[in-house]
């Protein structure tokens, strides 16, 4: 089953680690693995096209089937390879509601991490603002502070959803795992920062830490203040 | 069931819709629907912020279980209420693939969609660039010619022969579109899905009230 799978990923991209987490997550090691160079543009090359049109990475194939979106992707292996590997989506009713409730506001606390880590990238030099960027920080701040109110309602040792791991943590750790790559404190966010020491020993999460993170240990200190 | 479920939702916001939908489509009807104003700022209400922090709508109750977010609360209610209304995903593994695929690049129109109608909502006066303006009406044009071919190639649905997921989150984006003034020259494909959803049961008795009757805005005409 893994070996007719293909993801096209690039080291460090949130949306790639999901991906690679919920493989693993699923008993799927051994689908074919193919590094490419965001520096070097290979995102946009035309074996990335030919999957993606949209020149984007993940791009991940199951035989004839495309899917091209981190979340859909993790959402397709689990529907698909539900009796094996972890069970991501909780059955019963409040459990289910709570991983989805945490795992859509992923998307909104990976918004306003890049409206800030990635700010120069998304904003033409032109177009800068010293006050926009400050605004992107206040709300990443506002963000942070309901997630460690929702670890902190949970009780020590849980996972973002609940006691145990599930689909919330295989698309959000990666955004938290970034969070601390770029300086976050994790004095100033002690439920946070448990949580990544916590999900940082998993196997899933072991086998998928981003190549160049582990060939430079030391990361950036853009949040180091925040 | 529905009698225990409450959605607080604002007129032609696409995420109050897609839930709109989605109960309509699960047979959910009857649930206490409490419509807000953005206008006069009720989302921000502490009627809101008892059951979202965020003061933002949708906001949705069932019993105690607390879903604020559209695409969990479809995925939710798709889930709980698999053996009753229609099946909102495909048995048929390519039609969920592409139902997944379809459902989360949503996202990405719903956003182009929004850097180009709420720019000034979103960006202070004096932040305003005309070249992030042009750039974002750009992105939207080659946004919504991808959709345009999505439908060329499969169809009539989103994720292909059957109605799914896929429609009950994207159709009312594509909606708003053609309310803010969409071409159906220029976009026949997407202009046919639309006149051919809107008649859809569920998507008829939800239509947002204050388009009824009453001119959309030109915004997009040119796209």
């Amino acid at each position: 089953m893994a070996q007719d799978m293909t993801l096209l990923w690039g080291s460090g991209s949130p949306p790639c680690w999901r991906v690679m987490i919920a493989l693993e997550e699923k008993n799927l090691q051994g689908y074919n693995s193919k590094l490419l160079s965001f520096d070097k543009m290979e995102h946009k090359s035309q074996q990335v096209l030919d999957i993606n049109p949209r020149g984007q990475v993940p791009s991940f194939k199951h035989g004839d089937l495309i899917i091209n979106e981190s979340y859909a992707a993790c959402f397709y292996l689990e529907s698909r390879f539900k009796s094996q590997g972890t069970k991501l989506i909780p059955d019963g009713a409040e459990e289910q509601a709570l991983m989805f409730q945490r795992t859509f506001e992923g998307l909104t606390l990976y918004e306003k991490m890049a409206a800030v880590i990635f700010y120069t990238y998304y904003v033409p030099e032109g177009e800068r603002l010293e006050a926009a960027l400050k605004r992107n920080e206040e709300a990443l701040v506002a963000e942070l502070k309901l997630w460690e109110g929702y670890l902190e309602k949970l009780g020590s040792g849980s996972y973002l959803a609940g006691k145990s791991v599930s689909m919330t943590d295989v698309v959000v750790f990666p955004t938290v795992a970034t969070l601390f790559r770029f300086g976050l404190s994790a004095e100033r966010y002690p439920k946070l920062g448990a949580y990544y020491a916590l999900m940082k020993e998993r196997p899933s999460v072991k086998a998928s830490w981003p190549p160049h993170w582990l060939e430079n240990p030391k990361g950036q200190d853009t949040l180091k203040d925040m | 069931m529905a009698k225990d479920m409450t959605l607080m939702w604002g007129a032609g916001s696409p995420p109050c819709w897609r839930v709109m939908i989605a109960l309509e489509e699960k047979n959910l009807q009857g649930y206490n629907s409490k419509q807000l104003s953005f206008e006069k700022g009720e989302h921000k209400s502490k009627d809101v912020t008892a059951i979202n922090p965020r003061g933002q709508l949708p906001a949705f109750k069932h019993g105690n279980i607390v879903l604020n977010e559209s695409y969990g609360i479809c995925l939710y209610l798709e889930d709980q209420f698999k053996s009753q209304g229609t099946k909102l995903t495909p048995d048929n593994k390519a039609e969920n693939a592409l139902m997944l695929q379809r459902m989360f690049e949503g996202l990405t129109l719903f956003d182009a969609l929004k850097q180009v109608l709420f720019y000034t909502r979103f960006v202070p006066e004096n932040e305003r660039h005309d070249s992030a303006q042009k750039r974002n009406a750009e992105n939207l044009k080659s946004e919504v010619g991808r959709w345009e071919s999505y439908l060329q190639g499969s169809g009539p649905y989103l994720a292909g022969k059957t109605f799914s997921l896929a429609d009950v989150i994207v159709f009312p984006v594509i909606a708003f579109l053609f309310r803010f003034g969409l071409s159906e020259e220029h976009y026949p494909k997407l202009a046919a899905y639309h006149n051919t959803l809107k008649d859809r049961p569920s998507i008829k008795s939800t239509w947002p009230p204050n388009w009824v009757d009453t001119p959309g805005q030109p915004a997009l005409k040119d796209l």
